[in-house]
């Protein structure tokens, strides 16, 4: 298939000037020879280095990368805002960037002029723009509000509009950065849907998306920058998969080094202690990283003081963002204690860890029946779960889809 | 070489659409509407004729005096309020150009056409005003006044030109606005706005006539005021001007043009 989109050994350098001539003046440009000095920045830093790579007519690619990698520098190249400083981009056919929605609003005019200029903004002609009108307004919602001005738009509906008049404007090819983190779920929903029709009319779709998920979901082939580089191009699953080990690799390196996980949220009387608490993979190797599925155990290393006959073992798992996942202990499993003197281990096992790919916090304690603790180690290591398919929630267990009668998919 | 004009021509739907976009957005609200863009000439030309009937002695070589200086200053202030705006355009318009693929002559293009449109509304009111002043036998209306849409249209393709220029350079130098607008003082009283040429004496003729925008303030008086033929050395003059002025530009903006979507 002919390449809707071909980059060809694309560097970008972004000049920076000194900071007390972040703006030069014409006086000083002048006087030292024109354009030579004042024009030349102090410094070039790199956005982009080498990048090459071809997208097919009807492929979806996600650009996936950490903040400050070039994901957005790329699609300014490949929407043609910026130049390359080497290299060469070509884009075939019409192109519609959806950088920022509403880039082009104008607050104090109505939204039904605002649809307008935002059309002609995206390349389309003014017929075009008539004719797909009520379309639009349909899409976004706004029937009510058409004739008030955009100021007094809540956000959502600035970008419902936004993104209805770029999904309208009928591109070959569409550039998509991180705008689908604004809008309730129902809106994100009817945009997803607006993406699968544009690829079965075999539209080209580059999105850049801090959503992992919803790249691996809606894209067959994704691209990783790290640091302006290509790390990776492939398969969405295969890539956002690398991707995630190498974030989880640095946080769990920054919080080693920061010297977190010994000290964060720290209780208890000390009576036992729990020294240390091990997250092991299927194959009994220690690790941060799990696949969705796979047996787990949590190994907590315990000393007691002195001999104690009253002490329950917890283990708790929560999203980072504070949902309980789980919630278990020794004693609600039906363990009652006998002894815990000097050095001890005790695992908890499971066989496969269903949890939906993400990021989790575990806790670990000892403490006492009635719930005082001797140590409660609050979010004591984080660890990230990868799956292959993306799903919602924190449970992701065995599954599979039936259909009887009329139904029938293609893959 | 004209690069930047034909891309302009290409988005002139766009262009329409930004530069009625600036009038409505600049009236909307106000209980008077687009009437306000009359108002502000009504009331320079009452200001005009109550001065120079009651306070100030008019020129005797020109008369009516506060016509006479109604429409030279209604096209001047066209110019130096176009090129005022083209030094801000990029920095008002930042986030479309980061954000959108437009193309960067739009907004220069936008500058002029909103005060083109400005001028184009006063017009009325300086045909009113002539009107009024040939019933009371002060001025006798020609064919002449024809040839005012031409002169404009020469005018329009050079404020374009150093449009561009201006508004390139104002991306990267902080201090090009100052500097246009002290320039503009200056080119005020170095152009024959207050004054017909024939009221300089002789020997500061020479370069007066150096200054392009006399031939069209000549050109506007004698088209709209005088009412006889604009000279053929003053046709000459714009043409070249406004040649000169769209290649400069052009050249100035292309140079930039690449570096405006970053740094603006």
């Amino acid at each position: 298939m002919e390449a809707a989109i071909r980059v060809v050994g694309v560097s970008k350098l972004y000049r920076r000037y000194g900071r007390r001539r972040s703006v030069g003046s014409l006086k000083s440009a002048l006087l030292s020879s024109w354009g030579s000095r004042a024009l030349s920045p102090d410094a070039a830093v790199p956005a982009l280095t080498e990048v090459s790579f071809e997208v097919a007519a009807g492929e979806s690619v996600g650009v996936v990368g950490a903040n400050g990698s070039g994901k957005s520098t790329l699609l300014k190249l490949l929407a043609g805002i910026v130049r390359p400083t080497s290299g060469r981009v070509d884009v075939l056919g019409r192109l519609a960037a959806l950088l920022e929605l509403g880039a082009g609003f104008h607050p104090e005019i109505s939204g039904r002029e605002n649809v307008e200029i935002n059309g002609l903004l995206l390349g389309m002609s003014r017929r075009e723009i008539a004719a797909r009108f009520e379309e639009i307004v349909r899409f976004a919602g706004i029937e009510e509000f058409l004739d008030a001005p955009v100021k007094t738009y809540s956000s959502g509906m600035a970008v419902r509009l936004g993104f209805a008049i770029a999904a309208h404007s009928d591109p070959d090819v569409l550039l998509v950065d991180e705008v689908l983190a604004v809008g309730d779920e129902a809106f994100a929903h009817r945009c997803l849907e607006k993406f699968s029709e544009f690829e079965r009319a075999g539209k080209t779709l580059v999105f850049v998306s801090h959503d992992l998920a919803l790249v691996s979901a809606r894209c067959r082939r994704a691209i990783w920058l790290d640091r302006g580089r290509i790390a990776s191009d492939g398969p969405a699953a295969e890539t956002v998969a690398r991707y995630r080990e190498s974030v989880a690799r640095e946080e769990g390196d920054a919080r080693l080094s920061a010297g977190l996980v010994a000290s964060a949220g720290r209780i208890g009387s000390g009576r036992a202690v729990l020294e240390a608490v091990r997250l092991r993979n299927g194959e009994g190797r220690e690790t941060r990283r799990l696949r969705s599925g796979e047996a787990a155990s949590v190994e907590m290393a315990v000393r007691a003081a002195e001999p104690l006959s009253d002490f329950v073992f917890g283990v708790a798992i929560a999203t980072v963002s504070g949902a309980p996942v789980l919630g278990v202990n020794t004693e609600a499993d039906g363990l009652l204690p006998g002894e815990l003197s000097g050095e001890a281990r005790v695992v908890l096992e499971i066989p496969a860890l269903d949890l939906a790919p993400g990021l989790y916090s575990l806790d670990a304690a000892v403490h006492a029946r009635g719930g005082a603790p001797y140590d409660y180690r609050r979010d004591v290591l984080r660890f990230e779960v990868s799956a292959e398919r993306a799903c919602l929630g924190v449970w992701s267990p065995k599954r599979r889809w039936r259909g009887e009668g009329g139904v029938r998919w293609s893959r | 070489m004209i690069a930047p004009l034909s891309r302009t021509l290409q988005q002139r739907a766009l262009v329409a659409a930004l530069t009625r976009r600036e009038l409505v957005a600049r009236y909307r609200g106000g209980v008077l509407g687009f009437l306000w863009s009359m108002a502000n000439p009504l009331l320079l030309l009452a200001v005009y004729a109550f001065v120079f009937q009651f306070v100030f002695a008019p020129r005797a070589d020109v008369r009516p005096y506060a016509l006479f200086l109604f429409a030279g200053v209604l096209v001047w202030g066209f110019v130096s309020s176009a090129l005022l705006d083209a030094a801000e355009t990029f920095r008002n318009n930042g986030p479309l150009l980061r954000k959108t693929t437009v193309a960067p002559e739009v907004f220069p293009a936008v500058a002029v056409g909103a005060r083109l449109a400005h001028l184009l509304l006063a017009l009325p009111v300086l045909a009113a005003a002539t009107l009024f002043a040939a019933a009371r036998g002060s001025v006798a209306p020609g064919r002449a006044a024809l040839e005012l849409p031409a002169v404009l249209a020469l005018l329009v393709l050079a404020v374009f030109g150093l449009a561009l220029a201006v508004s390139a350079l104002a991306v990267h130098f902080a201090d090009v606005r100052d500097l246009v607008a002290n320039l503009l003082t200056l080119a005020f009283f170095a152009t024959p706005v207050l004054y017909p040429v024939e009221a300089v004496p002789e020997r500061f003729r020479p370069w007066l006539r150096g200054n392009p925008f006399t031939a069209f303030l000549t050109a506007v008086h004698d088209s709209a005021f005088f009412f006889r033929p604009v000279a053929a050395a003053d046709w000459l003059w714009m043409a070249g001007t406004a040649a000169v002025c769209l290649a400069v530009g052009s050249a100035v903006f292309e140079r930039l043009r690449d570096s405006i979507a970053e740094e603006a």
